[in-house]
Parts: C-alpha cells; structure tokens; sequence
C-alpha cells in the first residue's frame, strides 16, 4: 500500500548554499508534492532604496543584495538610471562592464559546477573545480579591488581602469581556465558516478519551460532559446563572440553542459574584450536627477535580471523594484520535484542554483 | 517598452488576449506606491527572441480593492503575487500573506504610509 508523508528539506541542510524549505509529499519515495518557503533572508532591499538612500547611493545597496551576482545588480541599476538621465556610456565602459558581468558568469557556473559534483559525492571534483575557479577569482580582484563584492560600477562610468598589465593577467589566467575546462567536461560527461546522478533525473520539459516560465540555464537546458543577452541592444555581445547555449534533455546534466558551454563562451568573450578594448574615459559626468519611469534587463548568470527604476526629480527614487531569476523560477523548479525521487532532491536543487539571497532581497 | 492601460475588472480578458506562451514571457507583477490610498499594478511582458521588445499592462486601483490573479493564465504569476500581497498588503484571490513577512504580520513595508 502506497503511503504519503511529509518530508521538509532545510530550512537549514548539508546540500544548501542558503536558506530555504521546501517540504516535500512523498509516496514512498516519490515526490507527488512540494511547497517553497523562501524568505529567510528577507532585508529589506527595495524599501532601502527608496527611504535610506539617495539614488547616487542605491547602485552600492542594491549590490548588497546578492553575492555572487553584485556586479549584474549594481549595472542593472546603474544603466536605468542613465537612462533616465538621458546618458549613454561610451565604448570603453560598456566593454569593462561587460567583462566584469562575463568574469563574475564564469565564477558563479563554476561555483554552481563545484555544488552539483559535491551533491553527487564526488568530493574530489568540488576541491578541482574550487581550485581552478580561483583563476576567475584572481583576475575579478585585480580589477575592481575586491573579491566579491565588487562596486566597480558607477553612475558614468566604472570605478577602476584595465591597466596593459590587468589586460595581461586576464589573458593569461583564462587560458589556463580553457585548458581546465576541457578536463572539466570530459569529466562531466564520461564520468559513470555523475552519469548516474544526473542523466534523465530532474527533467523539466521543454512545455514546462514555457509554461512555468523557466530561465537562463534552467531554460536552456530543456530547449528554450531565451537569454537576455540575444533580446537585448544594451550591450554589442554578438560583435564579442556571444552564442546562446542550448541542450535539449532538460535533465541535470543538460544544465550542467550549459554552464560548462557557457563558461567556454564568456572566455572567449573576455579575451575578445581585452584584446579590443576601445580607447576612451572610464568615468565620464552625468548631471540631473532621475525623473520618469523605465526598465532594465540584463542576463545575470542564473537568467534575467530585470529592473524597474521610478524617479521624481530628486535624490530620493519612488520605486526600485528588483526581479531576479531565482524568484522568477522558482515554480518551474517546483514543477521538476515532483516525479522525482527523494534521494535526489539536493541534487535536482543544486543544479537549479538557487540564490536565496536575491530571491528575498 | 510599451506600456497598455487596463482595468481590474477587464485584466483577465485583456492577458488571455495577449498571452501566448510561447511567444510571451512573463517577468513579474510590480505594485507602486501612488499615495493617499492608490495604487498602480503593474504585469510586465517580454517577447521571446525580439530585442527590447517589452510589454506592461498596467491597473490603478485602490489598496481596498480585491486583484484578480492570473495563476490560471500563468502559473508563475503566483510568486509576483504572493510578493504583492506581502510588501503592500493587497488583497491577491487565492494568495495568502507569508512569502517574505509572517503570515499574521500587520506590516506591509512598501506602501506608502508605512
């Protein structure tokens, strides 16, 4: 006779980066349910940003929000606010903006990489893929100064220059980096355990990608071409060698294969922008203040960031609201639990990648 | 972006109209503060494969005033809404209070005479 219990997994659990509870329905070991509760971390954002601080003092907060993806934060902010202001950067920028948003892709798949090869046992490949993913980490904290939380971007401009000598280090280390990803999906892809773990578990349909509204690698995995990047003019990617990465299985290791692809893809994106970096100031003066309403989009490295900036003329914003992909995707996560087994929840929910500090913000 | 004016009554009708799933992604639900009671809704849009081409259909409503949910229509609506109905104190058919705030908490941070 079938029996249905209840199972909750965290809020606080060995295969989580953060905070969060879903509590699972099982029959037997089949999950038939799944409720989320996501807002642990819960701080406030959005209101901080409209009653603490002034909009030249918001790019700094929002970056707060997340640590991993800080720099896609505070440029999802700062370009809404140009826009407002009627102020578009120059080509030099856009390039180092670029590169820090591609740089901090590479770290954050590798990070996500590094978790799923924990989830499945496999120790020794999360030590690997930690070590390598220093060389990512390396040239992030030559550039801006820190290693994580970045405040590189600024309302006209960027913070700090790409120096020959910066231009050289990038080079070099992402280098290094492709040798190693090579040995990376090699071993993602033949390794037996991981085969195992991955292939055909977590399946989310191409119908449930569109029906639940999936995004960035969790989207592509299962076939549906969306990455802001490619419905986006805001940034000249496909002049730098931008390709959308696609599988079409939707399983575990569909979504690890586009983050291998893609970390492949932000490289050689990189080492286009070092090479062709346009000359030019790296901070250039914006005058005004925000007045009116517009929005922002831009491809973080778990899907679409988007921003809804509202001004009145002075210092102090109306509404800043932050969507982030996390938040968005949680019902199509939710969706890939159910049918699944138990045993391999913390699996399926490393590889979704949840960041539960943007969700809450 | 474009923005289309719509009407709680008619919200429904109006994105079963517009909404084709593979055509269409939906991003979020966005409320905004308006003052002395009022406020704008707002179900942002974005179309799959077009570069900027981004859709917002978007109600003013009183805070008193129940809003129709478009779990039916979309299914991933439910988090935007259930973050409305925490952060505002908005009345969402079907969603209850609980996403960030506790489920009895009388706080609804983001609106305006909070």
């Amino acid at each position: 006779m079938k029996k249905t219990i209840h199972i909750p997994l965290g809020s606080q659990h060995i295969s989580l980066l953060e905070p969060i509870r879903f509590k699972f329905e099982c029959e037997n070991e089949k999950i038939i349910g799944v409720d989320a509760d996501v807002g642990f971390v819960h701080r406030g954002v959005e209101l901080a940003c409209t009653r603490s601080f002034e909009f030249k003092q918001v790019g700094y907060v929002v970056a707060r929000v997340c640590g991993l993806c800080a720099i896609t934060h505070s440029l999802s902010y700062t370009l809404a606010v140009e826009k407002l202001l009627g102020y578009v950067a120059n080509d030099r920028i856009k390039y180092l903006r670029m590169l820090m948003v591609e740089l901090d892709r590479i770290h954050s798949h590798m990070l996500c990489l590094a978790h799923t090869a924990e989830n499945a046992g496999f120790e020794a490949l999360f030590m690997q893929i930690m070590g390598d993913r220093e060389l990512v980490m390396e040239v992030q904290e030559a550039i801006s100064g820190n290693r994580v939380q970045f405040d590189y971007i600024s309302i006209g401009g960027v913070n700090r220059d790409l120096t020959s000598d910066l231009c050289d280090l990038v080079r070099k280390n992402l280098t290094i980096l492709s040798e190693k990803m090579e040995i990376l999906t090699g071993l993602f892809d033949n390794n037996w355990s991981l085969s195992l773990k991955y292939k055909g578990v977590g399946v989310l349909s191409l119908e449930d990608a569109y029906t639940y509204n999936a995004l960035g690698p969790l989207a592509r995995a299962s076939g549906l071409a969306t990455d802001v990047r490619a419905e986006t003019s805001d940034f000249p990617y496909e002049a730098l060698g931008y390709t959308m990465i696609l599988e079409s299985t939707g399983d575990i290791h569909a979504r690890n294969f586009v983050r291998l692809r893609e970390i492949v893809n932000s490289i050689t994106m990189c080492q286009n922008i070092v090479d062709n970096l346009p000359v030019g100031e790296i901070q250039e003066k914006v005058k005004g203040k925000p007045k009116g309403e517009d929005i922002i989009r831009i491809e973080a490295p778990r899907g679409e960031l988007f921003y809804l900036v509202r001004g009145n003329g002075t210092n102090i914003l109306e509404r800043v609201r932050i969507k982030t992909p996390t938040f968005s995707g949680i019902p199509a996560m939710m969706e890939v639990f159910k049918g699944s087994q138990y045993a391999d929840a913390p699996a399926i929910l490393a590889s979704f990648d949840p960041c539960m500090s943007c969700t809450a913000k | 972006m474009t923005k289309i004016e719509t009407t709680l009554p008619t919200l429904l009708s109006d994105i079963e109209a517009f909404y084709k799933p593979k055509e269409w992604h939906f991003l979020s639900v966005n409320g905004i503060d308006l003052g002395e009671g009022k406020i704008e809704l707002q179900w942002i849009f974005s179309k799959y494969g077009v570069k900027d081409e981004v859709v917002i259909y978007y109600a003013l409503s009183d805070y008193e005033i129940p809003i129709p949910s478009l779990v039916a229509l979309i299914p991933s609506s439910i988090m935007g809404e259930r973050e409305i109905v925490d952060m505002f104190g908005l009345t969402v058919e079907g969603t209850q209070k609980g996403l960030y705030l506790d489920e009895d908490s009388l706080q609804h941070p983001l609106r305006g005479e909070a």
